[in-house]
């Protein structure tokens, strides 16, 4: 389990730096005590084995101590992106009926509106060093609707008294943490992971990273991630220790905290690394203590890829595959095989196996194309309360990816195509669906597709197609005021057109890939 | 100056933020502590600036002194003409 190698190190390592941020340093006995607190508190609070507790923090040293106190209290818990409007906390909470939820005081407000009637909240903790009581946060949302609620401050978790507590036993089987993907149908699934999914997949990936004590990651990724997590799990298990970030939006500034800090790794999707080649100082650094560098979360450009490469000739590139459903990780490729096979996510990692599928169902041969289909100790345990979901992609332990893969003579695999329609920005994946359906709540608005569109930096930004009622005429500002409104910024259309009619095949269903093409120059925008 | 914030202001609202409320944006707002704009946005901004008040943006001029509020942006801005206008 995480808490019982975290209070390992802080046991033999009490002074060691785990968590850097800013000017602030948190060592591991530091958030070894601040763990304790927090189970202490919830388990004072009545929270029982199973309970879910909602986690709306950035990456902070709290974050890290909520995320494993609710571990350690014999709770799942559910990082969600704090990005998230009302109506986005909202379907969260109704899904997985949270007891409790953990919050910074900047987004209070939002999950204050998002509580329902009736809702499963008890009780909500206000990341702010004040009291409840006069926490502006606070106050400013409180209604009616939320008098069955219990209000806390930081300071009343850590003033809870030592008492006589007995912490709950947990089991490797149990769920251990719930994070939300994007949905085929436009809600979002909560994929279960096990403790031991968590250890599994952290230890293999420690395992061929050859992560050590003495490892210091820069941390830009969120924790609310899959990848995220893996970051934060495989640190701690290793012992290593995590430099946080919490803005890629002055690229120069994470280069010198890089120097500065001297990192021996950094992780980064796509986008990161366009963002660095495109908008950053990168080639004026040198940094002697960076030995690897991770990619994951698409596929990055080639082109990219070499010239990384070049710029950081010390550090080892890993390009590595994975989902959610599968805790973070399936494949990775060796940064020597890098150079002769750029476009290959590599073999499966240490305790996964990888089966190519054809459609008949039979194992696809060298050179045939087939569904990546993977057996491990860190598939997924189901989707929370999707049965039916889960199901569709586990059959017999395996996970069915829905990506489509060939397998050379040597092994080494290449994506051919995501089956999926979810788009890929930056580090988030957007179900298109989701956005569809806000749109849709637009009077003037027929029929909508949206669909990703390719973009140098950001890998894809959203664009929707609309067709309006006979008759009815809408600006693409208010669409995207709309989106606003409901939706995280990122899932906001960078470019709305309005068309005749969308392209559909015989039976109806939308041509996504063919949304690229529509309505250039056509009441478009951005 | 007065004008360039105000460009700089009108171009947030209904770029970034969505928002017809003139009281949503003060140009002293930190864009990154107040979770304005992300990675991406700043790019729009710097997009936006370059062709809008025709000035180059070098890489090494992506910080936060220069790109992280209203008044910032402002004064870089300022600057950068100001520069280019004595060469």
């Amino acid at each position: 389990m995480l808490f019982k190698y975290l209070s390992d190190w802080a046991d033999t390592h009490t002074d060691k730096i785990l968590v850097t941020q800013g000017s602030r340093t948190v060592t591991y006995g530091e958030v070894a005590r601040s763990v304790m607190q927090i189970a202490t508190f919830f388990l004072k609070q009545g929270v029982r084995p199973g309970d879910r507790i909602c986690i709306v923090l950035d990456n902070s040293p709290e974050y890290i101590s909520s995320y494993i106190g609710v571990h350690r209290a014999g709770g799942i818990a559910v990082a969600v992106c704090p990005q998230y409007s009302p109506f986005e906390f909202r379907k969260i909470f109704n899904d997985c009926l949270p007891s409790a939820v953990i919050v910074d005081k900047k987004y209070v407000k939002h999950v204050l509106d998002a509580v329902s009637e009736g809702t499963s909240i008890q009780a909500i903790i206000i990341m702010e060093d004040s009291d409840v009581q006069s926490s502006s946060a606070a106050r400013s949302g409180i209604t009616s609707r939320h008098s069955n609620i219990r209000f806390y401050s930081v300071r009343d978790v850590i003033n809870t008294p030592d008492c006589k507590i007995e912490y709950p036993v947990c089991n490797e089987k149990d769920v251990a943490s719930i994070i939300y993907t994007s949905g085929t149908t436009g809600e979002p699934k909560g994929v279960m992971l096990s403790n031991e999914n968590l250890m599994i997949n952290a230890r293999s990936i420690i395992e061929y990273l050859q992560l050590t004590e003495k490892d210091r990651i820069m941390g830009i990724l969120p924790f609310y991630y899959s990848y995220g997590t893996s970051l934060l799990t495989t640190h701690i298990i290793a012992g290593g220790s995590i430099v946080l970030e919490n803005s890629f939006m002055y690229p120069n500034q994470v280069l010198d905290r890089m120097f500065a800090e001297s990192v021996t790794g950094f992780a980064g999707v796509p986008s990161t690394f366009a963002i660095l080649l495109n908008r950053s100082n990168i080639r004026k650094y040198t940094f002697p203590s960076l030995r690897y560098i991770t990619q994951a979360g698409g596929a990055m450009s080639p082109l990219h890829a070499k010239e990384i490469s070049e710029i950081l000739p010390g550090a080892d590139i890993f390009i590595m595959y994975g989902q959610t459903e599968a805790t973070a990780r399936l494949t990775y490729l060796e940064p020597r095989d890098f150079h002769y096979r750029p476009w290959s996510i590599g073999k499966a990692i240490p305790g996964v196996d990888i089966e190519l599928i054809k459609e008949d169902g039979t194992i696809a041969k060298t050179g045939e194309v087939g569904e990546i289909v993977a057996r491990g100790g860190n598939i997924m345990v189901g989707y929370w309360n999707r049965p039916e979901e889960t199901d569709k992609v586990l059959k017999d332990g395996r996970l069915y990816t829905g990506d489509l893969a060939v397998r050379d003579e040597e092994g080494f695999l290449k994506i051919i195509s995501r089956r999926s329609d979810i788009i890929k920005s930056g580090a988030h994946r957007i179900n298109p669906r989701e956005i569809e359906e806000v749109i849709l709540e637009l009077p003037e608005v027929h029929e909508v597709a949206v669909a990703g569109k390719d973009d140098a930096i950001l890998g894809m930004v959203i664009k929707a197609c609309i067709v309006l009622k006979d008759g009815q005429g809408l600006d693409a500002r208010k669409v995207q005021r709309h989106c606003h409104n409901k939706l995280a910024p990122f899932k906001l259309p960078k470019e709305v057109v309005f068309v005749d009619e969308l392209p559909k095949t015989g039976t109806g269903k939308i041509r996504r890939h063919l949304i690229n093409d529509l309505g250039a120059g056509i009441g478009s925008t951005g | 100056m007065e004008q360039i914030k105000k460009t700089l202001k009108k171009f947030i609202l209904e770029n970034i933020l969505f928002d017809d409320n003139d009281n949503a944006l003060d140009y002293d707002d930190s864009f990154l502590e107040k979770g304005i704009i992300d990675s991406t946005g700043v790019l729009e901004v710097v997009n936006f600036i370059e062709e809008e008040f025709e000035i180059s943006v070098e890489d090494e001029e992506l910080v936060p002194e220069n790109l992280d509020s209203v008044n910032n942006l402002a004064r870089f801005i300022h600057s950068k003409k100001g520069n280019t206008s004595q060469v």
